[in-house]
């Protein structure tokens, strides 16, 4: 039922809410209204991001607002902890939902003592050890041999693990990307690819990008299993990922899962008025209406479990209510001085680092070591 | 302006006279009389056309000029290098832009093996004379993605020609005479001067010879030398120190391969004294390069060991930016530690 290199994109459920297809058992009521949360969440956390970055109190964010589904699907198809995720820039949905902690994610946006890379990267490019959640990177596609090392360890040592990696459908231009997906079929690693099409690479529209159809057809060529997914609708998201995760724990080699989405917002903040210059309203408007969260909403009034406006208001006071208290924790823990910056450069102090450190403590001492 | 640099021409028409630019302005300005100057002239990069560049450095251009002179590519930067090398080898006069000097890595391999040297292993049959430019430099709370100063990798490099300007005027001649010229020139654009920086540019067309730095002070007391984003803190540093009776001679390399011995040397052969400032971090810096032909060229002159001030050998930290930076205090304190040598 769940085929590779289908023409159109696999779904579960039409824009409005309406099941085309029977639903798996799984979705019952209860599940579609945690998944609901979790994309109701993720939303919030990314509104609240973008007033942050209005009041100055960080300097970048990159929002995932319309791409919760495949985010938040993807989360939920893989086992927490266990599973291994080399993420892209974007994906605070997909680390929010797999239990990377609310204020861990704040405080490392703007960069303070609570931030567990300490105030060092930019933000919005978190690492999180406990879901295995490896440091973001924000050079495109840098992840994708990395990923795919790490699946062949995997299979060397023998442990029942996948890896999942993800990238935008610009990424797919990039040397790496074909570098690091063609190491991983070689080697039969266990490594799932997802694409997350938001349909733009800042002001490159996927025409500009790739003369190819669609992203998942490239699977053929390195000889691998390509799907193509509604990454808006979470049921197909979830249908898929599981498919392929359990096929690829049971040893079939890489697969790549291309989900069809839109990035609604801006590229980044830094893109805030130019994002008129190349699109559309008309095409924003369209996929506006084909919301993610607004489609479970649909799903579930389908069910006769109607998520009623009081609920959801509820959902997002909650989540706005933690995100404040996030910010209030992360900046009541300080801002990191400047000895973190010598940290972690190397396993130990070498001594230039050690004189450089020291030069560094006079200045801010005025001379007092 | 230096001799050695062409003087502005009675042609191009309209107001001769100077206007005042932000850095970036004279950039686009170069690249809009180039491309008209040209044919061969082709301006692209990722999100340079509709969006005009993430700065805006190329904003209105390909209205201007249209899709086959001012274009967008794929989100590759091997692409972009290596097609560079291509067209130039072809005949034509690309000026690639490579989005951060941070991405310059995935077009590396292009840069180093095809760009430089294509000339040499050919017998000079091929070559490829193609620019990029890149902003590069931190101060602008990028994080270390947004703020690398990777030119020590590339004046590495046989074969490159490697730039840097601080001001408008030397951008928009570095930038023309890049494009005119015969080897593949990377141009790092300081980026926290694109809008910071403003000066005179003359209207009418005028290039800057690379190869020759800048006196940007005269002094006789010790050489204060630096290059892209430092330059307003060198400068700043400068005057400090003219306040305390110190007269430090400032020099802008603008030019590190090739670079301007000659000013250098004269200034350091009467200062005795040489302060070198960039802020990419300190091990195998650029300016370790320059200190080492100054001591070799005027080690019985020198009143004290050449001193730089430059970036941490650490990654560029987000939260540190501004302590990272050498800024006009850590400077002027390595100007009196070298006088009270
Ligand atoms: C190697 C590299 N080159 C350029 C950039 C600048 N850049 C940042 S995001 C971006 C577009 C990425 O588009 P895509 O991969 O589709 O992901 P999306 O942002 O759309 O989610 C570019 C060009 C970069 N980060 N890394």
């Amino acid at each position: 039922m769940i085929q590779p290199f289908t023409p159109d994109p696999l779904r579960w459920v039409a824009d409005d809410g309406q099941p085309i297809r029977e639903l798996p058992a799984r979705f019952t009521p209860g599940v579609l209204r945690d998944l609901h949360r979790d994309m109701v969440r993720a939303r919030e956390f990314d509104r609240k991001l973008v007033t942050l970055l209005r009041q100055g109190r960080t300097t970048f964010y990159a929002q995932s607002r319309g791409m919760e589904a495949t985010q938040v699907g993807l989360a939920r198809s893989i086992r927490v902890g266990h599973d291994w995720v080399w993420p892209y820039y974007r994906d605070h949905a997909l680390g929010l939902t797999l239990g990377v902690p609310l204020l861990d994610l704040v405080s490392q946006c703007l960069g303070t003592n609570s931030d567990p890379s300490r105030g060092r990267q930019m933000p919005h490019h978190f690492a999180a050890k406990r879901q295995n959640f490896v440091s973001i990177s924000s050079s495109i596609a840098s992840q994708v041999p990395p990923a795919a090392g790490n699946a062949l360890a995997q299979k060397y040592l023998g442990v029942d693990e996948i890896t999942v990696c993800t990238f935008g459908d610009g990424a797919t231009s990039e040397g790496d990307w074909h570098a690091g997906v063609n190491m991983a079929a070689v080697n039969a690693a266990p490594c799932l690819f997802v694409c997350e099409n938001n349909q733009w690479a800042i002001s490159t529209p996927l025409r500009g990008q790739m003369a190819s159809e669609t992203v998942h057809v490239k699977a053929r060529a390195y000889g691998m299993p390509g799907y193509l997914v509604d990454g808006n609708d979470i049921i197909a998201v979830m249908e898929v990922m599981s498919h392929v995760a359990q096929e690829i724990r049971q040893g079939s080699g890489p697969a790549l899962v291309e989900c069809l989405t839109y990035r609604v917002g801006s590229h980044s903040n830094a893109d805030a008025d130019a994002e008129k210059n190349y699109r559309t309203r008309e095409e924003v408007a369209l996929w506006t209406g084909r919301d993610p969260i607004t489609r479970v909403e649909g799903l579930l009034e389908h069910l006769g479990h109607p998520v009623s406006a009081e609920e959801r208001a509820g959902l997002i006071a909650a989540t706005h209510r933690e995100v404040d208290e996030a910010v209030r924790q992360a900046e009541a823990s300080g801002q990191p001085d400047w000895r973190i910056m010598f940290e972690d450069v190397y396993a130990d102090l070498p001594v230039h680092l050690r004189e450089q450190a020291a030069s560094l403590r006079a200045e801010q001492t005025g001379g007092q070591a | 302006m230096t001799a050695t640099e062409s003087r502005p021409t009675a042609q191009g028409g309209g107001t001769q006279g100077p206007r005042t630019l932000t850095l970036i302005q004279a950039v686009t300005e170069a690249l809009r009389e180039e491309l008209s100057r040209d044919e061969r002239v082709v301006v692209f990069g990722q999100d340079v056309a509709a969006r005009g560049g993430v700065f805006l450095a190329t904003a209105g251009l390909q209205a201007e000029f249209g899709e086959r002179r001012v274009f967008d590519t794929p989100l590759s930067e091997a692409s972009i290098v290596g097609a560079a090398v291509g067209m130039a080898v072809r005949g034509m006069r690309p000026v690639a832009e490579i989005q951060f000097a941070d991405y310059m890595g995935p077009g590396f391999d292009q840069i180093v093996s095809q760009a430089a040297k294509i000339r040499y292993r050919s017998g000079g049959q091929f070559t490829a004379p193609l620019v990029i430019r890149t902003p590069s430099g931190g101060g602008v709370k990028g994080g270390h993605h947004h703020s690398q100063s990777p030119e020590a990798y590339y004046t590495h490099t046989p074969g490159l020609k490697v730039v840097m300007p601080s001001t408008p005027y030397d951008a928009k001649g570095l930038l023309k005479a890049a494009i005119r010229g015969h080897d593949p020139v990377i141009l790092f654009e300081p980026k926290r001067l694109y809008r910071a920086a403003k000066g005179e540019v003359p209207a009418a067309d005028y290039t800057v010879e690379l190869g020759r730095g800048a006196v940007r002070r005269e002094g006789r007391d010790l050489t204060l030398i630096g290059y892209g984003g430092v330059m307003p803190d060198v400068e700043k540093a400068a005057q400090a120190l003219s306040k305390e009776g110190v007269e430090a001679e400032v020099i802008d390399l603008r030019s590190l391969v090739p670079w301007d011995r000659d000013l250098v040397l004269t200034s350091v052969e009467k200062t005795g004294r040489a302060v070198l400032v960039s802020e990419a971090p300190r091990t195998a810096n650029f300016m370790g390069e320059v200190a080492y032909v100054i001591q070799e060229a005027l080690f019985d002159r020198l009143l004290a060991p050449v001193s730089q001030v430059a970036g941490f050998d650490t990654p560029y930290p987000y939260v540190q930016d501004r302590i990272y930076l050498p800024g006009a205090n850590r400077i002027a304190a390595a100007c009196v530690k070298t006088l009270n040598f």
